[in-house]
């Protein structure tokens, strides 16, 4: 039973995207349907032994990766922008 | 306490990472039902029946009171909880093997007494726990265990639409709509609208939504979307099909 999950920051120009491998079965799907590719395989193992996945600056923060994973093993959180 | 991962709260923690395959439709859609329920706070309340195929393995998946049966008795199950408990909020969850083949009478016959229950059918176009047979929903074309060359229309017919027949039989107060999960927003709102409509008291409740099985497809992850996108919406068009108020449309009654 598991009840925390430990998750891997990345910290990010435009927010903290996190990946939790105990919950990522690297399927795939979000590596196809994020709109500026950023996010791609890593060498962290998931939850069935398959790599989980990473993403890298050209991140835009638009929440399309955490919404479409079907385990919840990502999580996005945007930076606050600067008031001008 | 680190950074846990954005599940529903209806979600139960203890038994994720879930049961379903890497890429399975049935997380997606039963996200957007938690998200559903979490929207419209009624955990307390909801009764969750789940049937047999794939859709059982969601037996731990929330934190609601579960009943799981068999072969599309999901839908009369709930319906004697709805009758002996009016103030519950009844969902059940099943394939379209349960819903469609097997369980199909219990499908009709329910709608025909306008039960005031929610049916959530997952429709992945075959018998995925079994090893992947041809189902009603098959396309045409498609290959299945049962149908290596293919489905052949003129033998096994076209794919069963359910939504239409559901709607053309379902009386005033039913809602009727077929989401996909490559359109989140689209099935979450269907599914909260379903919902409301059976908390309102209004009729039947039912909502098909397009799912994925990459396992018994045998398709990565580009190539599962494209048949979605492509294939699966070419033969289902999504959309709300029947919603309380709306009359019934062609088949009018006379009065």
């Amino acid at each position: 039973m598991t009840l925390e999950f430990v998750g891997r920051t990345m910290d990010l120009e435009k927010g903290y995207w996190t990946v939790f491998p105990d919950l990522c079965k690297g399927c795939g799907l979000c590596i196809e349907k994020c709109p500026v590719d950023c996010i791609d395989w890593s060498d962290v193992l998931g939850a069935y032994g398959t790599p989980s996945v990473k993403a890298d600056n050209r991140c835009i923060a638009c929440g399309i990766c955490q919404n479409i994973c079907p385990d919840c093993a990502l999580r996005l959180d945007k930076k606050k922008t600067k008031e001008h | 306490m680190q950074l846990q991962p954005a599940m529903p709260r209806s979600w139960r923690v203890d038994t994720k990472p879930h049961k379903f395959c890497p890429g399975c439709g049935h997380g997606l859609i039963l996200k957007c039902l938690g998200q559903a329920v979490d929207e419209l706070g009624i955990e307390d309340r909801v009764v969750y029946g789940c049937d047999i195929g794939c859709s059982l393995l969601s037996w731990d998946f929330f934190n609601l009171d579960t009943v799981q049966t068999h072969h599309g008795r999901t839908t009369p199950v709930m319906t004697g909880i709805k009758r002996a408990r009016p103030e519950l909020i009844c969902i059940a969850y099943m394939g379209d093997g349960g819903g469609y083949s097997i369980g199909v009478q219990h499908l009709v016959s329910s709608v025909h007494r306008n039960e005031k229950i929610t049916v959530v059918l997952a429709n992945n176009t075959q018998y995925a726990m079994t090893g992947g047979q041809m189902a009603p929903t098959t396309l045409p074309g498609q290959k299945t265990e049962t149908t290596p060359y293919g489905r052949d229309p003129e033998v096994t017919g076209f794919p069963f639409q359910g939504p239409e027949m559901v709607s053309a039989i379902a009386r005033e107060g039913a809602y009727v709509a077929r989401g996909s999960i490559s359109n989140m927003r689209q099935l979450t709102g269907y599914l909260k609208k379903a919902l409301v409509n059976q908390i309102e008291g209004n009729g039947f409740s039912f909502v098909e939504a397009l799912s994925a099985c990459p396992t018994n497809w045998r398709t990565n992850a580009s190539e599962t979307w494209s048949f979605i996108d492509k294939e699966m919406h070419g033969h289902f068009k999504t959309g709300e099909f029947k919603t309380p108020g709306s009359g019934q449309g062609e088949v009018r009654a006379d009065e």
